[in-house]
């Protein structure tokens, strides 16, 4: 990459830095994040969940949404806590943050469409992992969740710039990366990656933020990525894509990605992929039913 | 295209499904290879509820017991199977598949071939029932004439086990129910009115297909059948066991060129049968490649 965009990508970035709405409890939820699950206490996410209204009020939306078919609303956030399950409300404060951080008025992108988009990919990374027997299932579903973070970058720093490559993707029905490259000389990865950088992820996170559509030239964390990158792909062919038909074939078995996760993970040769497609057909609803919880009302006035 | 196991449609029941059924549906796909999707077991349930009426069975379990005990596996088996696909197909059901092959095979099938001298592209709806399926296809081509198929010839081949449905298929008359998902402006263009709830299929689609009475166990007809660009075979092989089914694709895969494309029902799966093949996925579609001598993939 030529230093004058990494440089548009660096101030595209410190802009979103300085912005004010970034809440309160997201660096201690990151933190959070990056605890193995068993040292993480129900006491401490309450505390976490009780700071700020708004999330609050969601978590109780959500637990008390149909999906999750409970009996009795919960009528505390610990009660809902209880009924979520840690790993769920991990999820959604970490989506109800990073809405609440990228405000989507005006994006050039339906935000819902790119909520269903990064919540599905995250469920299918968690499911991929389970057929492949791996224990890394909330890693991968993390790394599925925050994958194009990019995306919320361009939409917020370089809106006119990201509209147009929207349009030219949708136009010439190719994949997103392919028109942003075209369009503004660099993609979501990049941003995606600057930002992941300055908010201290994970280093595998920033690795599959970074090169989720080339796992081949990840730095480490080759596996993860291509898990990352196959779901995505799966996702796109499935139902929970940008929102627009992308004209090509999609050859999983023949992808370099799919010969890296063969590498750690021989039991990929003996998975009935037709019936992975199908089963992840269940999921959709699922996926749409959760991002119309989360966001509600106020999904619909941002909504183009 | 052909059914898939969803057309009766029954209410939902608000009572929750007995988990046998889910054990049922997991069965079916493992021996057929038609997949149920958990928001549509209520119509796997309804068609075990009819087997079991007829088969004065109480319980899903003892139905169960039935389709898993040896003796009676098979049979019982094809007979649920019949239930739940009911031979009902229309024009335009499956939507992914057409602009899978309009959007992406097509254009990739005439750059692959241009270089050759007569520009040629052969489909083959294999099991094609009373028309639907290869009638839609035609339709679809003709779009493309003026197109990406200009100076092309498409010939399209229909085949079918039954001449009742074959004798259907060349007349091709259809009522409200077999065109309800064809777009209007299909049905104004290739179709003249017949009655008043009758639509003919028009003359110049009906010249793009040829109708012949198939068997596809039949091993000596089957090799005659070469040069496929592309084979579409809904929800046929489903009524074949393991090994006539294996037989059965290894022929499609023989009778493909390279670079061709074999289409199944929309929740298909050809359950590993071929190695040869490599499934790819379209939006909303699957389908099974020959993957092109240039590829380098063979």
């Amino acid at each position: 990459m030529n230093t004058s965009v990494n440089a548009t990508i660096r101030k595209g970035v410190e802009g979103i830095e300085t912005m004010p709405s970034i809440p309160t409890i997201f660096a201690p939820l990151l933190e959070l994040l990056n605890l193995p699950p068993e040292r993480v206490k129900l006491d401490e996410v309450v505390k976490l969940v009780s700071y700020d209204n708004t999330i609050a009020a969601q978590c109780l939306r959500v637990a008390s949404s149909p999906l999750f078919g409970l009996a009795k609303s919960p009528d505390s956030i610990r009660a809902a806590i209880i009924s979520l399950g840690l790993r769920r409300v991990q999820t959604i404060l970490l989506t109800c943050c990073l809405a609440d951080t990228f405000p989507t008025k005006g994006w050039p992108l339906d935000p819902t469409v790119f909520w269903r988009h990064s919540l599905g990919c995250a469920m299918v990374c968690r499911k991929f992992s389970e057929k492949l027997h791996s224990d890394d299932g909330d890693k991968a579903y993390m790394a599925g969740l925050l994958h194009d973070i990019g995306f919320m970058v361009n939409c917020v720093a370089f809106p006119k710039e990201f509209a147009k490559a929207a349009a030219y993707a949708a136009q010439k029905q190719i994949a997103f990366d392919e028109a942003e490259l075209a369009t503004m000389g660099f993609t979501h990865c990049e941003t995606g990656r600057a930002l992941a950088e300055k908010w201290h992820l994970g280093p595998d996170t920033v690795q599959v933020i970074a090169h989720h559509h080339r796992p081949e030239q990840g730095e480490s964390a080759q596996p993860l990525i291509a898990l990352v990158h196959l779901s995505d792909l799966l996702c796109r062919v499935r139902g929970m894509g940008y929102g627009y038909y992308e004209g090509h074939k999609v050859d999983l078995v023949g992808d370099p990605a799919w010969a890296i996760l063969l590498q750690e993970h021989r039991d990929l040769a003996k998975m009935d992929l037709a019936l992975f497609s199908f089963e992840l057909d269940e999921a959709v609803e699922e996926v749409s039913i959760l991002v119309s919880t989360i966001f509600g009302g106020a999904q619909r006035e941002t909504k183009k | 295209m052909t059914s898939t196991i969803t057309a009766a449609s029954p209410a939902k029941s608000a009572t929750p499904i007995d988990p046998v059924f889910r054990q049922i549906r997991d069965l079916v796909y493992k021996v057929c290879g038609i997949f149920q999707l958990e928001e549509k077991l209520y119509l796997m349930a309804d068609a075990c509820g009819r087997r079991m009426k007829h088969l004065s069975v109480r319980t899903p379990r003892e139905y169960w017991d039935l389709l898993t005990a040896h003796s009676s596996r098979e049979a019982e088996l094809r007979q649920l199977l019949n239930e739940v696909t009911i031979g009902e197909t229309c024009l335009f059901r499956s939507p992914p598949q057409l602009d899978a092959l309009r959007k992406v095979i097509l254009p990739e099938l005439v750059q692959e071939k241009t270089k050759q001298i007569v520009k040629r592209l052969r489909i083959w709806s294999a099991g094609c029932s009373t028309g639907e399926e290869p009638y839609t296809l035609a339709m679809n081509m003709l779009e493309e004439s003026d197109r990406l198929l200009k100076g092309w010839t498409v010939e399209i081949l229909a085949t079918d086990l039954n001449d009742r449905s074959v004798e259907t298929a060349k007349a091709g008359v259809y009522g409200d129910y077999a065109l309800r998902a064809t777009p209007e402006l299909f049905k104004r263009k290739y179709f003249v009115q017949v009655d008043e709830k009758k639509l003919e299929v028009r003359p110049e689609v009906k010249k793009l297909i040829t109708f012949s009475r198939l068997n596809l166990q039949d091993d000596s007809r089957m090799l005659f059948m070469k040069g496929m660009d592309l084979i579409f075979c809904c929800n046929v092989l489903i009524y074949f066991d393991g090994p006539s089914k294996g037989k059965v694709v290894n022929h499609y895969y023989s009778n493909l060129n390279f670079g061709g494309y074999f289409f199944l029902g929309t929740s298909e799966s050809l359950l590993n049968l071929n190695d040869n093949f490599r499934l790819v996925h379209f939006p909303g579609s699957l389908a099974y490649w020959k993957p092109s001598l240039k590829s380098g993939k063979l």
